[in-house]
């Protein structure tokens, strides 16, 4: 406990030079614009910084893309209650009570709880992260192949399972992902599959393009196609001469803060989109043990408080798996993977010995971040606010210029713009017909990790498949696997019984 | 149906591959798999929707989601390939004027006065961000910036 408080402190060390809190600075300013601007989200916008971050050592990359994932959480709650249109999925339940205050005039202590809120989730959560992350790393060490695989398959079918509205449509994305993967290099022989005689695709498909295709251009379409009387959107920007919330609001706001911590911190470290089912199960709970439970949906500042904490919290907590097993369970996190992995950093058990100042750098720049976070979201709001009065027909455009720009500026190639068109224009098919797009992006990137642990497994057992369930932990992760693949099947015979009764 | 297609010519397209054993997997191995997998879960879609469908059709009837506006939707993809076409004889600079120009204008943005200088400057700033400031090697086309 001691040796990892004296790492932390060497982690401020390396967090508060100028160049790193600079960097840190841009990554809470872009973070905080991406989630406040709609038609861009974390995702897209992590994506599209990559390519800003390749003349830069990789912790400062990762404290300036870690900095945007979290920089989002806190902007996306402005457009939620100023607008009652979230600036990313995680603010989605921000806007019940959010902007319900904002009717009321209440906007300012909607908003400066949202950020108090966030500032003290973030900051416990980043405790969390520091005690938890090491141990876990240790116990992680045992993990062998087969571990990593049924790992991999357990976050897969949890991912499909909490993401949109089919199971066995969110399974085919994650499989479409995985196939996807296999283009370019077999990474175990090395012989090229699926490439077609093409040297572009003998380095696979560029994640990025995928992102930005699925996450930016595809959202953006979504938005085209509607008439254009829909993209006039008015915007109010409240005065906020009120921005500071009463004692009594504080007092209120106490709990639900802390217990969105707890629910936040817990959700962020099993597989699927974390700060989203935080936020849900966050607004569920204060609604529950709430003694005015009708308050809720009028503008209650505890349906505010406590889900934009819990957002913050499964954010913070995210990067736990990410950083010891060096697996991400969330597109976001996925993306920062990708990341990792462009600086030459192979993040697993073995990172926090092996790059202790990316680890330690990267908490410290987070505690930085959500302070500098509180700084910028409580007397800036209005800035922010104002930023909204830019409409849909301007932002647009202005998004697919970043895109291509950003795109061709990874690898200076036309065809990863091309790819990312191709990937734009299923994007958008895919949110008509109701698919999702995170199973896809997240087996992408784990794609190769999946095949080398399946094949490594199969070459140590001779081919026995009993090597997934002969070892303790591997067998674990598939029970939990069966399990949440049975839940659906026993939802939807209760559903038909329960129909056939009424 | 879509997919189940990708799925076979996926599987195809690896049965032409090594396979090699499950001791000693060849390159085909995994995406043939995976392969086989995506066809059994677009089945299992296709089954579902099939009797989905013919119980909204016995209780309600289809119902057909109206349609936003196609035609916008065809011209703004439309220009982000062609502008993707010309990237690099355009070159930066006038390829993300040209780009913002007929995006402004085909959603909505019709007054030359306010669509030429928005479009202008935010290629002015673009290129000195870009090109001049962060030192990214962008096309430089015709126009030789």
């Amino acid at each position: 406990m001691f040796e990892s408080l004296q790492h932390l402190i060497n982690g401020f060390g390396i967090a508060t030079t100028i160049h790193n809190l600079l960097y840190c600075l841009i990554g809470a300013i872009v973070g905080t614009l991406i989630g406040v601007l709609p038609g861009i989200g974390p995702i897209a916008g992590i994506a599209l910084l990559i390519p800003a971050t390749f003349g830069l050592n990789p912790t400062s990359a990762i404290i300036m893309l870690a900095g945007i994932y979290y920089g989002a959480m806190y902007g996306g709650s402005t457009t939620s209650i100023l607008l009652n249109v979230p600036g990313e999925t995680a603010s989605v339940i921000t806007c019940i009570d959010g902007y319900q205050m904002a009717q009321k005039g209440r906007a300012g202590p909607a908003l400066a709880i949202c950020a108090i809120g966030s500032f003290i989730a973030g900051t416990i959560g980043i405790f969390g992260l520091v005690f938890l992350a090491p141990p876990l790393a240790e116990a992680a060490l045992a993990f062998g192949p087969p571990e990593y695989f049924s790992l991999m398959v357990f976050g897969f079918i949890v991912l499909s399972n909490v993401t949109g509205t089919s199971l066995t449509k969110s399974l085919m994305m994650a499989v479409i992902g995985l196939i996807i993967g296999t283009i370019g290099l077999d990474p175990v022989t090395g012989d090229a599959r699926f490439t077609f005689g093409s040297i572009s695709l003998l380095g696979g498909i560029e994640f990025v393009a995928v992102a930005i295709g699925l996450f930016g251009i595809g959202e953006v379409l979504v938005n085209v196609d509607q008439p254009l009387e829909m993209l006039e959107q008015k915007v109010l920007v409240p005065r906020l001469r009120e921005l500071y919330p009463t004692l009594q609001d504080l007092k209120k706001s106490i709990g639900p803060i802390l217990r969105g911590t707890g629910i936040g911190f817990g959700v962020g470290l099993v597989p699927g989109p974390a700060p989203v089912i935080a936020t849900y199960a966050s607004y569920m709970t204060e609604r529950r043990i709430s003694k005015h439970p009708e308050e809720f949906g009028k503008g209650a500042i505890e349906g505010v408080a406590g889900p934009e904490s819990a957002n913050n919290a499964a954010c913070q907590s995210a990067f736990i798996p990410l950083f010891v097993l060096g697996i991400p369970f969330a597109p976001p996190t996925a993306i920062l993977l990708g990341a990792l992995l462009i600086h030459g950093v192979n993040p697993g058990p073995m990172l926090i010995s092996q790059h202790p100042e990316l680890f330690w750098g990267v908490i410290a720049s987070m505690y930085i971040g959500n302070f500098i976070l509180l700084i910028l979201n409580l007397p800036f709001v209005p800035l922010f606010a104002n930023i909204l009065r830019i409409p849909k027909k301007i932002l647009l455009p202005l998004v697919i210029l970043f895109c291509i720009t950003g795109m061709y500026t990874v690898n200076n190639s036309i065809f990863d713009i091309w790819m990312m068109l191709l990937f734009g224009g299923l994007g958008f098919l895919m949110r008509k017909w109701a698919y999702e797009g995170a199973p896809l992006l997240l087996a992408l990137v784990l794609g190769p990790k999946l095949e080398v642990a399946f094949r490594q497994s199969l070459m140590i057992s001779h081919g026995d498949f009993g090597v997934f369930v002969n070892r303790p932990i591997s067998m674990v992760f598939l029970l939990a696997t069966a399990i949440f693949l049975v839940i659906p099947l026993i939802r939807m015979v209760l559903k038909k019984q329960r129909k056939e009764v009424s | 149906m879509v997919i189940f297609l990708f799925g076979v010519i996926s599987t195809l397209l690896s049965l032409r591959m090594p396979i090699g054993t499950f001791r000693a997997a060849g390159t085909g191995l995994f995406p043939l798999c995976l392969g086989i997998i995506l066809m059994a879960l677009s089945s299992l879609l296709l089954l579902q929707l099939f009797f989905k469908r013919r119980q909204t059709i016995v209780k309600k009837g289809t119902v057909v989601e109206p349609s936003g506006s196609t035609k916008q939707l065809i011209f703004f993809f439309g220009t982000m390939v062609l502008v993707t076409l010309f990237f690099n004889r355009l070159g930066f600079p006038l390829s993300s004027f040209l780009l913002m120009l007929t995006l402004l204008r085909i959603l909505g943005v019709k007054r030359w006065t306010f669509n030429l200088p928005l479009s202008f400057m935010t290629a002015i700033v673009c290129y000195f961000l870009f090109v001049q400031w962060l030192k990214i090697p962008l096309p430089k086309g015709w126009v030789g910036l």
